[in-house]
């Protein structure tokens, strides 16, 4: 039988995954590669690690489940976080380790840029927000700090152009993962110049643009053999994580948005126009020609609840975050919505959508004496949920949202999807697969397999399992507490500044 | 207990205890200017609060040390008086000499029973908790005045005795050291450190056990948890990183393959050449001649 494979390159992990022609999953594996942190505003991944990484993980899934289960792979389709820098010499060699979306050493050049005439136009072409994360802000950067290995670099390429390379020859790029680097221009799909300009490059010394069906060629010889794979296995480029997850999370026709809260988290509509946002809060990426997925990111999502369960669960034993957590999920379901006017701002790691204020620091508000530890993880759940609330509200001040699907792993836990059916006033489904971007990857393949005539009616058969209705006494408390959350959140950008300058300091 | 001070080379007492240069129990009535000015450590030192509140800097970190805390100070750190005197109260002070090193011969000499193994467990347990003070550890004090009990006594067992003792509060203080890093709540944060022990030393050829150690668990609990969190066992995360940097290596020329097979910690060039081969398709010859087209090695 034939089968679709999917190679996903996350933040923290690769994952695997195996379909058969109808869409049901036939195994799933992953494996972590680590994230160094040199500097305090360094995030940087070894590329040799995650090519030999992904590999090893997908060699070990073909040999022990693929192929003695008699399935045939005709396509391996992948998928990539967005906005890694990685530098190549003249020999393809590594010039250092690639720089991953959360690094923010260039967070002078974001706030210069996004000041001025230029960072508006650059915004309204490519898309992408100017933000550290931006490709565009990171090559500004090494231009101006790290000139050397700028001089030497022949080509600035992404973690997956980089994988693509090793495994078949081109250096190529996605339009999808090319939108989001801040140097392509969303409406004409070709290098932006301005952008070229500004970072001080020419457009040979970067990848190859290419549609996210196309294929950058065949697989090299020596990985047929290593991982037993037929010379006709198709090898194709794919899209971006935050792009398959829409499409994967069923999200086609307007009216629908997604939302997906792992560890950071993100609101998401797709539609024919750009959502033109004129204080550049929002980003306006390329699935496909003539089809943008907008949205908002946020830094905070699931990794602040594991925050607060590190610090404050309680551990029966070493290192159990899981049951840590499911404890405290508990005691969360215990305090009524609204934690009795606790409010909590998550902006531990700083804010992107919807205020951008990488000096947001994390808030507990409105602490009373009746406050019990219980209302503390309530709260922290709610204010999580709040953010991602604004982040759909300013979507909603340009496109009408009927429904909502949530995934990743906060968002579907039941009692979290609750809360937001409940703030957003909105019905919500939760994802029968769980790894929504895994599902985009599927669907892309087979539609372009011709299984499906188009990505449109590919969307169309993700099967939605569970559904919540809001429950309107709650929403109207949620609403109450909502208006004193977003007040709070801009309210307190002054102190936020001259706080995270102290700490930056300490 | 009256204060003692037992020095090497000067009191009799330590003549069959070369390795302990020092060994004393300190009570300050007065503060004295000067008293504790920061100096760097030759030696393993181990400082027990038996009375008072003594406010101290130990590798540029400050600290206040109550009765029942530890504190040690690897050699080469820095220990003084936070205000370069040492406050009102009684402690012990205990030095030992201690090599740290890359080598895998053991760090201690052979007055130690604890097995070269262990003796790099402590070794590397101590520098990556990187934690100089332990609080409340009510076994110290015990173990401390046993060792002044027996070195006074001149008993049948003497020698074995308090080198045992000795070996028990390595063991007592590294362990200690482990649980109270709050790591033990943070997989990923200390699974991390053990990326970098690894990455420090990868000719080194690491055990299960040696990696368990750094997290407080047994092997069984360790692989599980490895499984969980990489997708890997501990030694096949080993290899994976072993290759990743041995594919760095062959992508600069001029490095001989025996050179970089030993130094990323495989037994030799056969045994990387074959590993190598099973998993990438490519013999590292291969590989090299297609990363680095012009090279002629």
């Amino acid at each position: 039988m034939e089968c679709i494979v999917t190679v996903e390159l996350g933040t923290n992990a690769v994952r695997v995954m195996a379909f058969d022609l109808q869409g049901n999953v036939l195994g799933t594996t992953k494996a972590t590669y680590p994230t160094f942190h040199t500097e305090p505003d360094y995030s940087e991944q070894d590329p040799e690690q995650i090519f030999i990484t992904m590999l090893y993980v997908l060699k070990n899934f073909l040999t022990e489940k693929i192929h003695p289960g008699g399935y045939r792979v005709i396509s391996i389709c992948f998928c990539a976080t967005m906005h890694s820098v990685l530098m190549v010499d003249k020999n393809g060699v590594p010039l250092g380790n690639a720089i991953i979306w959360a690094d923010n050493r260039g967070r002078e050049e974001a706030q210069e840029l996004k000041g001025s005439a230029m960072g508006k136009s650059l915004y309204e072409s490519t898309g992408t927000p100017i933000h550290p994360m931006s490709s565009l802000v990171k090559m500004a950067w090494l231009k101006q700090h790290d000139r050397e290995r700028f001089k030497k670099t022949n080509k600035f390429l992404s973690i997956k152009s980089y994988v693509l390379q090793q495994l078949t020859n081109g250096y190529v790029i996605d339009y999808s993962l090319a939108s989001a680097t801040g140097l392509f221009n969303i409406h004409t799909l070709k290098w932006e110049q301005a952008a070229l300009d500004f970072a001080g490059i020419d457009a040979n010394r970067l990848p190859e643009l290419v549609p996210v069906f196309h294929t950058p060629g065949k697989l090299r010889n020596e990985f047929q053999v290593s991982l037993g794979l037929p010379n006709s296995v198709k090898i194709l480029v794919g899209s971006s994580d935050g792009c398959l997850a829409t499409l994967g999370g069923g999200v086609w026709e307007e009216g629908k948005a997604i939302i997906t809260i792992e560890e950071s988290g993100a609101v998401r509509i797709i539609g024919r126009e750009v959502v033109a946002d004129p204080e550049q809060r929002l980003f306006n990426y390329l699935l496909a020609e003539n089809c943008y997925v907008s949205g908002g990111p946020t830094n905070n999502g699931g990794i602040i609840f594991e925050w607060y369960a590190k610090q404050f669960g309680d551990f029966r034993t070493a290192f159990d975050v899981e049951h840590t957590m499911q404890r405290l999920i508990n005691d969360a379901a215990e305090v009524p919505a609204g934690a009795d006017g606790l409010i909590f701002l998550p902006y531990l790691l700083g804010e992107r959508a919807p205020i951008w204020n990488a000096n947001a620091r994390g808030t507990f508000f409105g602490i009373n004496i009746k406050h019990e530890k219980k209302h503390f993880v309530r709260a922290v759940m709610e204010g999580i949920a709040y953010e991602i609330y604004s982040i759909g509200k300013t979507l909603q001040e340009h496109r009408t949202i009927n429904s909502l699907t949530v995934n990743g792993s906060f968002a579907s836990i039941p009692i979290c999807a609750k809360i937001l059916s409940d703030i957003f006033r909105l019905p919500v489904s939760i994802g029968r697969n769980p790894d929504s971007i895994a599902q985009g990857a599927f669907l892309l393949s087979a539609t372009e397999l011709g299984i499906y005539k188009s990505l449109d009616e590919a969307a169309r058969t993700v099967v939605l399992a569970t559904t919540y209705q809001p429950n309107t006494q709650h929403s109207k408390v949620y609403q109450k507490y909502f208006r004193v959350f977003e007040r709070l959140s801009t309210k307190l950008t002054a102190e936020f500044e001259e706080l995270s300058n102290l700490q930056r300091e300490a | 207990m009256n204060q003692f001070s037992l020095q090497q080379g000067v009191t009799i007492e330590l003549e069959q205890f070369p390795h302990i240069r020092e060994f004393a129990l300190q009570k300050n009535a007065t503060i004295q200017l000067n008293s504790f000015i920061p100096y760097t450590a030759e030696y393993l030192q181990i400082f027990c609060v038996t009375d008072g509140k003594f406010e101290w800097a130990i590798d540029q970190r400050e600290y206040v040390l109550f009765p029942g805390d530890v504190a040690f100070v690897l050699p080469g750190q820095r220990i003084g008086g936070s205000k370069g005197f040492l406050d009102i109260g009684a402690i012990f002070r205990l030095q030992i000499e201690m090599k740290f090193s890359e080598s895998t011969d053991s760090s201690l000499g052979s007055w130690s029973t604890l097995s070269p193994a262990d003796q790099q467990s402590i070794e590397r347990q101590l520098l990556v908790n990187n934690m100089a003070v332990l609080f409340q550890v009510k076994e110290a004090i015990e173990m401390l005045q046993q060792i002044h009990a027996e070195l006074m006594a001149y008993e049948l067992g003497r020698v074995t005795r308090v080198n045992h003792l000795l070996d028990s509060l390595l063991i007592m203080i590294a362990r200690q050291s482990t649980r109270q890093a709050d790591s033990r709540r943070d997989f990923p944060r200390t699974f991390m450190k053990l990326e970098q022990a690894l990455r420090n030393n990868l000719a080194h050829q690491w055990t299960v056990e040696e990696m368990a150690t750094l997290f407080g668990l047994g092997t069984t609990s360790f692989t599980e948890r490895v499984k969980h969190y990489t997708g890997f066992s501990p030694l096949n995360y080993l290899i994976n990183i072993r290759i990743s940097e041995a594919i760095k290596l062959l992508k600069q020329p001029n490095v001989n393959f025996t050179d970089i097979a030993l130094d990323t910690g495989f037994y030799s060039s056969q045994h990387f050449s074959t590993t190598f081969k099973k998993l990438t398709g490519y013999t590292p010859g291969e590989f090299r001649k297609r990363s680095v087209p012009n090279d002629t090695n």
